[in-house]
């Protein structure tokens, strides 16, 4: 049976950020669930990320247009930065608030729009969304460059209302009219893009916001049943105050890091799965004037999410498959070659990261698998755990001998899944680990070679359960 | 009526022109990091690429001029190839010697471009044996180790910088063991001197390497944002500037030189300026780019109508983004005395002529 403390924070870390190696978990279980929990919600309290040393070692990361480039330089954030929930809620909103390259096709945009995700995605909802609706690179994807005062385009006014803020319907109503969409892309007209260098010869130059009064449309407008003159900072006041704004947050929040939900367009006809949590952390958005980081708060102190019915019950999206891994065998904690090749990994298993497939970002949950990206999952997943070279992997091969000069097979398989997870298998797959670990008996670690035959078979066992369904969870 | 100067006056430094651009391969540069200016006004262009893209690591031969010559060298560890270069600097026959800091090895080219040895000896970087013994030099992708290091006398962790003095000795900044280091040109190695620390004649990760006219060593203290200044022997002679934007100050220096006045030349890196100081450190002035499209820019340009389009829009917007630097890494004085500045994003070099008659800038 797995101590509950580090099974507790084993899933804090999972969840909160990109798990850890056994080592970090144990130190954060020291330091206890409330400490570790507010350390997380105010990152600025914890280190950087070494920005120097990264664009130092990789120059290429600087302002760099390839869209390789910049992912490279994100994965190595998610795996090495100190402030993990501030990482995660990069992607959180870039799950969100989609733009991607294949429009944009500057990888730079991209990551200035990440950077702007890590800055300010824990802060203000109403300064955050500002922040989105004065992006070049939203206002370019979304076409709000295209948008005039005498040639309207509706494209991030829609976008914005339905799956940026407010969602197309909050209990079994809808939430706005096509009137509305139209006001809100009127009052958004004239907020448009700077020129920006071209590629070649010298290199792109960043892309900046301008506001042109010439072309936006001055008129009154009627927006949720408020009229006046509207410009898109008013619009994004009225969006703020409303019922379904909290909603749309608190149920996405819950989504990301509580339990899986149904896809989006559904959330209209189906309630949600804990609508007490959900009202809680609607209250703590309008009482603390739209505070993200005290509707994280209330989440992760409550009971739902501490209960272990939802531990290991979500499936991981492949940025977690990949950054999780990496960190749990401490593998590139440092800057150095080979990096690349681990982050296309994401866009193998079907998550083009700075690239989603459309606005409406990736279906998330039990979508993530078929039989292509589980196949490149549990390939990922085993070549690393199974790699005894690894620090992470020989730290957990280290421990597990620690716990007896012989360790019978069940004894060896339930620690190989304390120390990956704690994580718990169905009784058929135990049987199944435990009668492969029978075939070739107790493991002892007295002499140089049963040291061998101890890391060796160790290694195939993390392979095994790197391949079982529960591995696929968070 | 009265001409007020303040500060000094008894130079200018005025704008000549750029080569270069941003290219993979052939008429530009791609992430530079390094730059050496031999006789003939021919200059070495050490090109780093992408870790995705490594048929962008190679070097670059040019003139100042802006004439394509030729380009050497590939990404892989076998000899003559590189993986994470970082410095480059010639010897009085003209040869090239070229740091390494993956495989943490010196790699010497002739000045045709062929790979003549590398050291430490006997050290073969990251490529291994197949089944028959043939040695298999890495072309691409990750798999590549990184070249054994250590600590000791002639060992070598990250070499960043080096140059050459004229009587054949080659200073090496030792950038994660904290020190310098001395070598002859084969490697042989002759002395050391700094230890990890902030305080006179310690160092935190240093990068760039100059010597003057009288072999007086320079080093960007790189995270200890300083310069600081030693006899050839290792003796601490003095330290400029500290943390910070303002003047005198720098934000990770990574590049230095000193002219025959003994003028010191800094590349300001983070802080996109290079600073001027005077023999004695005081400030003189801070370039932050003049640039003008160089001919290779132009020829970009001229078969991309688009471009000529948008840069015109862009520059209306914003004359100033083009000419500024943006993370100058290398700073070097070429044989009339020119300063020729690197800039790494921009894929080109500043060129910068220096007089002590008034000059119109």
């Amino acid at each position: 049976m797995a101590d509950e403390n580090i099974a507790l924070m084993a899933h804090l870390l999972r969840r909160s950020g990109f798990g850890a190696s056994r080592d970090e978990i144990e130190a954060k279980a020291a330091l206890g669930y409330q400490q570790t929990l507010d350390d997380l919600l105010a990152p600025e309290s914890q280190e950087n990320i070494e920005e120097d040393l990264l664009f130092r070692y990789n120059p290429s990361y600087w302002q760099s247009a390839a869209i390789e480039n910049n992912v490279q330089a994100w994965l190595y954030t998610m795996i090495n930065t100190p402030r993990q929930l501030q990482e995660k809620m990069a992607l959180f909103w870039h799950m969100i608030f989609c733009a991607g390259h294949s429009k944009i096709d500057s990888g730079y945009e991209m990551g200035v729009m990440i950077s702007m995700f890590r800055e300010h995605g824990m802060g203000n909802f109403r300064d955050l969304i500002y922040r989105l609706s004065t992006s070049p690179g939203m206002m370019y994807y979304l076409d709000n460059t295209e948008s005039h005062q005498t040639a309207l385009n509706e494209n991030y006014g829609r976008e914005l209302l339905e799956l940026f803020s407010l969602g197309a319907g909050k209990d079994e109503e809808l939430n706005y009219s096509e009137d509305d969409v139209k006001a809100c892309a009127r009052a958004f007209t004239g907020w448009n893009n700077a020129p920006a260098y071209p590629p070649f010869p010298y290199g792109r130059s960043p892309w900046e916001f301008r506001f042109d009064p010439a072309d936006h449309d001055g008129g009154e407008k009627t927006f949720l049943g408020e009229t006046g003159a509207w410009n898109g900072d008013d619009i994004l006041d009225i969006i703020c105050k409303q019922p379904a704004t909290a909603r749309f947050l608190a149920r996405h929040l819950y989504n990301y890091f509580v339990a899986d939900d149904v896809q989006i367009p559904a959330w209209r006809l189906t309630p949600p799965q804990d609508l007490d949590l959900i009202q809680a952390m609607e209250k703590t958005y309008f009482d603390s004037g739209y505070d993200i980081t005290e509707m994280l708060r209330v989440l992760f102190n409550s009971e739902k999410f501490k209960s272990e019915s939802v531990r290991f019950a979500k499936v991981k999206s492949p940025a977690e498959v990949v950054a999780g891994t990496l960190r749990m065998v401490e593998e590139h904690r440092e800057i150095k070659l080979g990096l690349f090749q681990h982050s296309q990994e994401p866009k193998y298993m079907g998550m083009d990261l700075m690239n989603p497939p459309t606005v409406e970002g990736w279906h998330t949950g039990r979508e993530w698998i078929d039989s292509g990206t589980l196949v490149e999952r549990i390939n990922y997943a085993s070549e690393l755990l199974g790699n005894t070279e690894l620090p992470g992997v020989k730290g957990l091969i280290n421990r597990l001998m620690s716990r007896g000069d012989s360790l019978s097979p069940e004894t060896f398989v339930d620690g190989c899944l304390d120390l990956i997870g704690p994580i718990t298998v169905d009784d058929g797959t135990r049987s199944e680990l435990v009668a492969h670990a029978q075939k070739s008996g107790d493991l002892r670690h007295s002499s140089s070679s049963e040291q061998s035959d101890f890391t060796r078979r160790t290694g195939e066992m993390f392979q095994m359960i790197a391949s079982t369904a529960e591995f696929q969870f968070e | 009526m009265s001409t007020h100067f303040f500060g000094l006056k008894e130079r200018s430094f005025a704008y000549s022109h750029s080569l270069g651009r941003n290219e993979f391969s052939g008429t530009g540069f791609r992430n530079p990091v390094d730059i050496a200016v031999g006789g003939n006004d021919v200059v070495y262009v050490v090109n780093r690429g992408y870790e995705y893209r490594t048929d962008g690591v190679h070097i670059s031969v040019v003139t100042m001029n802006e004439e394509y010559i030729t380009e050497f060298g590939s990404y892989g560890a076998g000899p003559g190839q590189f993986v994470w270069p970082t410095s480059i600097a010639l010897d009085s026959q003209g040869n090239v010697y070229l740091a390494d800091e993956w495989l943490n090895r010196i790699s010497v080219f002739n000045s045709d471009g062929e790979f003549t040895r590398s050291w430490p000896d006997g050290f073969e970087g990251g490529a291994s044996n197949d089944d028959a013994g043939r040695m298999i030099a890495y072309g691409s992708g990750p798999d590549i180790p990184a070249g054994k290091s250590g600590s000791g006398d002639g060992e070598l962790d990250r070499p960043a910088g080096i140059t050459i003095s004229k009587d054949g000795t080659m200073f090496v900044t030792d950038s994660r063991n904290h020190r310098i280091q001395k070598f002859t040109l084969d490697g042989k190695f002759l002395g050391k001197f700094g230890t990890f620390g902030s305080g006179p004649g310690q160092l935190n990760m240093p990068w760039g390497i100059a010597l003057d006219k009288d072999g007086n060593v320079f080093v960007a203290d790189w995270r200890n944002d300083r310069i600081q200044q030693f006899t050839a022997d290792g003796e601490w002679v003095a330290s400029f500037g500290q943390s910070g934007d303002g003047v005198g100050q720098f934000n990770r220096p990574n590049g230095v030189c000193v002219d025959d006045d003994g003028d010191i030349y800094v590349a300001d890196w983070l802080n996109n300026r290079v600073q001027v100081l005077a023999p004695d450190g005081r400030f003189v002035t801070a370039l932050k780019g003049d640039h003008v499209l160089s001919q290779w820019g132009k020829d970009k340009l001229n078969s991309n109508p688009d471009m000529i389009r948008q840069r015109a829009l862009a520059y209306s917007h914003d004359p100033s983004y083009e000419k500024n630097f943006n993370h100058p890494c290398a700073v070097k004085i070429d044989g009339q005395g020119r300063l020729a500045v690197l800039d790494h994003f921009g894929g080109r070099i500043q060129v910068y002529a220096k007089s002590k008659d008034p000059v119109l800038v």
